[in-house]
């Protein structure tokens, strides 16, 4: 039953989702890097007074909104373990990755809102920054921090306004410590004014109707996004469905247990409940940033590849995203793995391997619910560029799409990001008027789909040239491991990235290059990684691989080698392709009968 | 001077017919002809004369809405277009922007991917290079390349051709040497470039806008074509102008030039009625709320400027466009939105809807699930008898027992349930007003709220009171608004350049230079439409921001010379324009100049004054008494609520709600606490009490 009538609730819900709304898309708007506001990587949500959360903005990019409600009980925590006393007026950083964040650069504003004296709710902000002051330049890349305190300045539950009053010294300390303290002192200003407004609007809300009357629509909102989570399980087979893929790790380093890392997912449904159990995914790495933060980042990871699947939006519509979701998950993941490392172990690269997680969750979720899955998505990867004008750094993130596999029905989503992120790219004709680089070439790979019924998607290749000495780094997976083929579908392919020097060497590199000096003339070319297949190739509908062929994405000896399809004069030959198919077919059957 | 407005909607073809002169008015509506739609336009046309007692070749004006280009992009049945773009970039078109348009789903479709406006296989790629930050050229346009991909389309069967390359905003000599290329190896074909079409930054954007251009091109210039010969057989010798997203009207050459110009075009024409009607009333701070069957749409207007949207906010179908446009919010709240139980148990109205066919219950033609207009009719807000003029009974038997089963559902009372439907759906309505609102530092307390389409006077006033706006204002013929709007409207054409300046060291003589040309651009092309020199208005604005974000503010620019003097009031109105969109300004960071924006109005006759209605008195008006339910701040209350017959009210004297006003195109409510007056031109204003 419900505490509050229907109609009261579904007023109030509309109210608040408008408020996480109104956030985002000042936050967006208002901000400087391109990080947040042409890829969207930011996040705004109200919580309780305790952190649970209320709404969030539909436009912030899942894994920023989705920590949330961890920064807000850490920052409670830390600041009751401290005897600090939260006033009216006061504004909270924070950015622990032991503490809540995802990782560093994710730095939260938190707003208190007060009512009659009271704490009732907080609104807050995450984002990413361009530079959190670590050992090089920009805050993606840093593959090498041994620990922590090499990622960057640490934020501990740190009060930036005090009751009203800007606290001058800890901005001093900021912009003596970050690189391009202009770009991201103006983001951080953005966010504390997006981050007010929501407490400010929360405010009026609570007002016209009352704390009685909220908390009641709170707590309705959460049982029914719990509730819908819960007759999602309820409606799968119990039992446990396990699945494993692979990072890459560092490819180039000696000490094999850097590398080749794998990820261990069993889900265990047991009626409306499900466990997520992480057991037998490798031991962290105490001194690479790959770890991932248990809250934070693998909890996102888990909750947000469960929704996709289960409440998809497509079918389901927008269901409030709020703690209520997660009831029904429990996650299990050992002390000391890479999915619940132990302070100091640094976690600024998290990024790769929490989405491999993800696609590792909906590995197993496939066995369970095959029509609602992709194949094997092709990771993300991020590289940071920078440079020095006139002693001033430029910063420039450029987030590299993967692609989707095949889904039943749907051939794979092609170059485009994939699960727990959702970014946009930065126009070619906004990179070249501002930074000194050079766009090539950005367009889909060809000769790389993944056959199966429907296809896998398509990654892109991209190549960048310097036009001045600069430096870049990379953060990324995927160039060992190809991308799950599933139900017969051939497996993807992988990612690559080359460096092409002014003189023409080119040198290969692993998917995780630190800081790297680079020459003007110099050229970075990479390639996408393309998901798996979905479903027999031979079953692909012969006029569809008649318009790959016709569109460039495959040649015509491919059809047939892969799809069994001959074409006459661009069409499909009928009678050739069902000849080609059954002696394939036979083929087949008989190798597996050997 | 006489004029006709025709909106061709997606149920009815609206015409208004007006002698500009005496201000004479009369309305007609025909059923849209979809296979054809300027068959119903000349029967209404038609029909329309005879009403009135001319003949078509006694008109000098036709104005037209139409939804032609918009039709063809919902409906993906657009022309086989091709397209010649840049080596190494042949997928801008499909990658996009990379990014998905749901977060939560597996299952989901990405338009430009999923119903490519170009297929892959008809984007063919060219050597050639142009780069920041003059579009000075890097690699020479590969000319015989652009001949062999034109011979590949044309043997292909391409009818249509977009020419797009990178930073041709800068510099469209390469677009403008392979378009001249293409049309000798093509002559039949429409071709266009996106510097052209919208010669503004961000490739995905701008060749999509192109692309969208070649899509629906062909199919305008026919149907503008056709329509031009319909009205000449008819004996129609006026000139024919049509509505474009931008709120003017563009000549039938303009449209066949820049076909995109019309596709969000369809509730402009509403926004403009509404504006008008708010103007003859006097008010100059207006908020045009148009609700129909299945959606809502909320336009701006202060001062008797329209609301635009920002570049990178417009789309149709999922496609982006960079158009200018007016900024209208739509969302999925109407009459016929379902009310429903959702799998999780809560309580929703819309965003689906019955629609037309079935339609609600009360229409007796299968409509079996609970909709808005049922509510209305538990409530007795809609009179059974008298709905549509009398034209249509409604089954208020049918309303009770959809209502009911929801009731059941949801364990509430039948009148509370009904009730509930109006609520959510009004907060629904008064969330998207807020957005346009609230949320821009635009205080709606100050507002007048003008209530248009079919449902807007039954729900206008409940809405306002959500916002405390103090004023509502219902049309004299809300249904028929956009058609109204058509004969309020000027030539508009725009133009757009992209500076990439920085505050810090601006080059005050590059600006002037850059409007000075787009003017002389656009009084070139309206001299071509025969408009004098001196009719023609010019409005500058600039596109601001600080240096480093990636959102754009319009910001006013000062007529005549541009130079360090004048610039610093720019500046000065940026920081201004940026503290009431989003609460603050950086008044220490440095300013880029994206883009600049010429606006070029062209005057032509318009619609001056409504004739004042010969009014009546509230005894000749009365139909009868009707039990009504509203909410009271003790609940839900039955008032004896007296049914007016909308034109026997008497004008100026103010009567106190509750009451409802019946009149052919709509059911005008005053709750209870507010009082309604009928204005000199014929417009009800309805003022609420202390709103809540």
């Amino acid at each position: 039953m419900t505490r509050i009538d229907p109609v009261t609730g579904a007023v109030i819900q509309g109210a608040l989702e408008n408020i996480a709304i109104e956030m985002g898309h000042k936050l967006m708007r208002m901000s400087y890097s391109s990080i947040i506001r042409e890829s969207e990587d930011f996040g705004a949500a109200l919580t309780d007074a305790t952190g649970r959360q209320m709404c969030e903005c539909k436009m912030s990019t899942p894994l920023q909104s989705g920590p949330i409600p961890g920064y807000v009980r850490n920052v409670r925590e830390v600041m009751e373990q401290r005897g600090e006393a939260v006033r009216p007026g006061d504004v909270i950083m924070h950015n622990d990755p032991y503490g809540g964040a995802s990782h560093g650069p994710d730095v939260a504003f938190c707003v208190p809102v007060f009512l009659d004296g009271a704490l009732v709710a907080w609104s807050v902000t995450t984002a990413h920054h361009l530079d959190i002051g670590a050992l090089s330049p920009g805050s993606c890349g840093i593959v090498d921090a041994v620990d922590t305190y090499a990622e960057g300045l640490q934020f501990k539950a740190i009060k930036v306004y005090d009751r009203g009053e800007k606290v001058h010294p800890v901005w001093h300390i900021l912009r003596a410590n970050i690189r391009a303290p202009e770009l991201v002192v103006g983001d951080m200003e953005a966010q504390i004014e997006a981050a007010r407004i929501g407490a400010a609007r929360f405010l009026t809300l609570v007002k016209t109707y009352g704390t009685t009357a909220i908390d009641a629509a709170f707590e309705d909102l959460m049982d029914y996004s719990e509730r819908l989570m819960r007759q999602a399980i309820a409606a799968l087979p119990d039992g446990d469905y396990s699945a494993t893929t692979h990072l890459d790790g560092y490819l180039d380093d000696p000490d094999p247990s850097r590398k080749n890392l794998p990820l261990v997912v069993t889900l265990k449904v047991r009626g409306d409940s499900l466990v997520v159990d992480l057991t037998g995914t490798a031991p962290q790495l105490p001194d690479k940033p790959v770890n991932m933060p248990l809250v934070g980042t693998v909890d996102c990871a888990i909750w947000l590849t469960i929704r996709s699947i289960l409440l998809d939006s497509v079918t389901y519509g927008q269901i409030p995203q709020n703690s209520g979701l997660t009831r029904p998950i429990q996650i299990v993941a050992p002390r000391g793995c890479l999915a619940n490392p132990i302070f100091p172990a640094p976690v600024i690269a998290r990024f790769c391997s929490g989405n491999q997680l993800a696609d590792t969750v909906m590995k197993a979720l496939a066995q369970a619910v095959p029509h609602q899955v992709s194949a094997g998505i092709g990771n993300l990867r991020v590289v940071a560029i920078s440079g020095l004008n006139e002693g001033n750094h430029w910063v420039h993130m450029e987030i590299m799409e993967g692609s989707y596999g095949g889904r039943y029905g749907m051939d794979g989503m092609d170059a485009v990001d994939t699960l727990y992120a959702n970014t946009r790219n930065n126009p070619v004709e906004d990179i070249e008027s501002h930074i000194p680089l050079r766009v090539d070439r950005y367009e889909l790979r060809e000769d790389r789909m993944a056959p199966g019924e429907w296809r896998g998607g398509i990654g892109a290749i991209r190549e960048f040239t310097f036009l001045n000495d600069a430096g870049f780094s990379l953060e990324g997976d995927g160039h060992t491991y190809a991308p799950w083929g599933f139900d017969g579908g051939a497996d993807g392919h992988v990612a690559s990235l080359t460096l092409r020097s002014a003189d023409g060497t080119e040198r290969v590199l692993p998917s995780k290059v630190p800081y790297c000096k680079v020459h003007a003339g110099d050229k970075l070319i990479s390639r996408g990684p393309c998901g798996g297949g979905y479903g027999d190739a031979l079953a692909r509908a012969p006029e569809v691989v008649a318009r790959d062929v016709a569109d460039g994405l495959i040649p015509a000896d491919v059809a047939l080698r892969d799809f069994g399809v001959v074409l006459q004069g661009g069409l499909p030959d009928v009678a050739a392709t069902q000849a080609a198919r059954a002696s394939r077919r036979l083929h087949r059957d008989g190798q597996q009968t050997l | 001077m006489k004029a006709i407005g025709v909106d061709v909607g997606g149920t009815f073809t609206d015409l208004v017919y007006c002698d500009l002169g005496t201000g004479s008015l009369g309305i007609h509506k025909v059923s849209t002809t979809p296979d054809d739609p300027s068959r119903g336009v000349m029967q209404g046309i038609t029909a329309l004369c005879q009403m009135n007692g001319i003949a078509p070749s006694d008109i000098d004006y036709v104005f037209h809405g139409t939804t032609t280009a918009t039709n063809a992009v919902l409906e993906g049945k657009g022309a086989r277009s091709g397209m010649i773009t840049n080596e190494g970039f042949r997928d801008v078109l499909h990658i996009g922007r990379h990014q998905r348009v749901e977060h939560y789903s597996i299952m989901q479709e990405l338009p430009w991917q999923n119903r490519p406006l170009i297929q892959r296989q008809d984007r063919k790629t060219v050597a050639g290079r142009l780069v920041p930050p003059t579009g000075q050229e890097l690699v020479p346009l590969d000319e015989d390349g652009v001949r062999r991909a034109a011979t590949e389309l044309r043997d292909a069967g391409v009818e249509s051709v977009a020419i797009c390359f990178l930073f041709s905003y800068l510099n469209p000599a390469h677009e403008v040497r392979a378009k001249a290329i293409v049309q000798e190896v093509m002559p039949e074909a429409f071709v266009t470039t996106s510097s052209f079409i919208s010669p503004q930054f961000r490739e995905f954007e701008r060749f999509t806008t192109a692309a969208l251009a070649a899509f629906v091109g062909p199919k305008v210039d026919r149907y503008i074509a056709g329509l031009g010969q319909a009205l000449r057989r008819i004996g129609v010798r006026g000139d024919l102008r049509v509505m474009a997203s931008n709120g003017g009207v563009a000549t039938p050459r303009m449209v066949t030039d820049k076909p995109a110009l019309t596709l969000l075009s369809g509730l402009a024409a509403g926004v403009l009625g509404g504006g008008w009607i708010g103007a003859q009333c006097g008010r100059s701070r207006l908020i045009t709320f148009d609700i129909g069957g299945t959606s809502a749409d909320i336009g701006i207007v202060v001062d008797g400027v329209f609301a635009e949207t920002d570049a990178r906010s417009t789309s149709i179908a999922g496609f982006p466009l960079l158009m200018p446009m007016l900024d209208i919010h739509t969302i999925g709240a109407g009459g016929g939105s379902i009310a429903h139980v959702d799998r999780g148990g809560a309580f929703r109205v819309g965003p689906q809807s019955a629609g037309a066919v079935p339609g609600p219950a009360a229409y007796g033609r299968g409509g079996t699930e609970p909709t808005v207009t049922d509510a209305n009719v538990v409530l007795g807000r809609l009179d059974p008898g008298d709905f549509l003029g009398g034209d249509m009974a409604l089954d208020v038997a049918a309303s009770h027992a959809v209502i009911a089963r929801l009731s059941e559902t949801l364990g509430m009372g039948l009148l509370e349930t009904a009730e509930g439907v109006l609520t959510i759906l009004n907060a629904n309505m008064a969330n998207a007003i807020r957005s346009r609102t609230v949320q821009k530092g635009i205080d709606p307390r100050g507002f007048a709220l003008v209530a248009m389409g079919g449902a807007g006077p039954l729900h206008g006033a409940e809405v306002a009171a959500m916002l405390s706006i103090p004023e509502v204002i219902v049309p004299p013929y809300p249904g028929i608004n956009s058609a109204m709007g058509l004969l309020t409207t000027d030539l508009k054409y725009d133009a757009i350049r992209t500076q990439f300046q920085v505050s810090t060291a601006i080059d005050t003589d590059r600006i002037a230079r850059d409007c000075t040309e787009m003017e002389a651009e656009l009084a070139a092309r309206l001299e071509d439409d025969g408009v004098a020199p001196e009719a023609v208005q010019f409005r500058r604005s600039a596109d601001l921001r600080y240096v480093g974000q990636g959102y754009e503010l319009k910001v006013p620019l000062p007529m005549g010379a541009i130079d360090a003097a004048t610039i610093v009031q720019v500046w000065e109105d940026f920081h201004s324009a940026h503290a009431g969109e989003y609460g603050h300004a950086f008044r220490a960071s440095p300013i880029e100049v994206v883009n600049l924006r010429v606006t070029a109005t062209g005057a032509l006759p318009k619609l001056k004054h409504m004739t004042a209605p010969e009014g009546g008195s509230l005894s000749a008006a009365l139909v009868r008494q009707a039990d009504c339910v509203f909410r009271g701040t003790e609940g839900l209350k039955t008032f004896s609520t007296p049914v007016y017959r909308r034109t026997l009210l008497p004008v100026d004297t103010p009567f106190a709600g509750p009451a409802i006003l019946l009149q052919k195109d709509s059911t005008t409510i005053v709750p209870p606490g507010a009082t309604a007056c009928v204005h000199p031109t014929g417009s009800i204003i309805i003022t609420l009490e202390a709103a809540v």
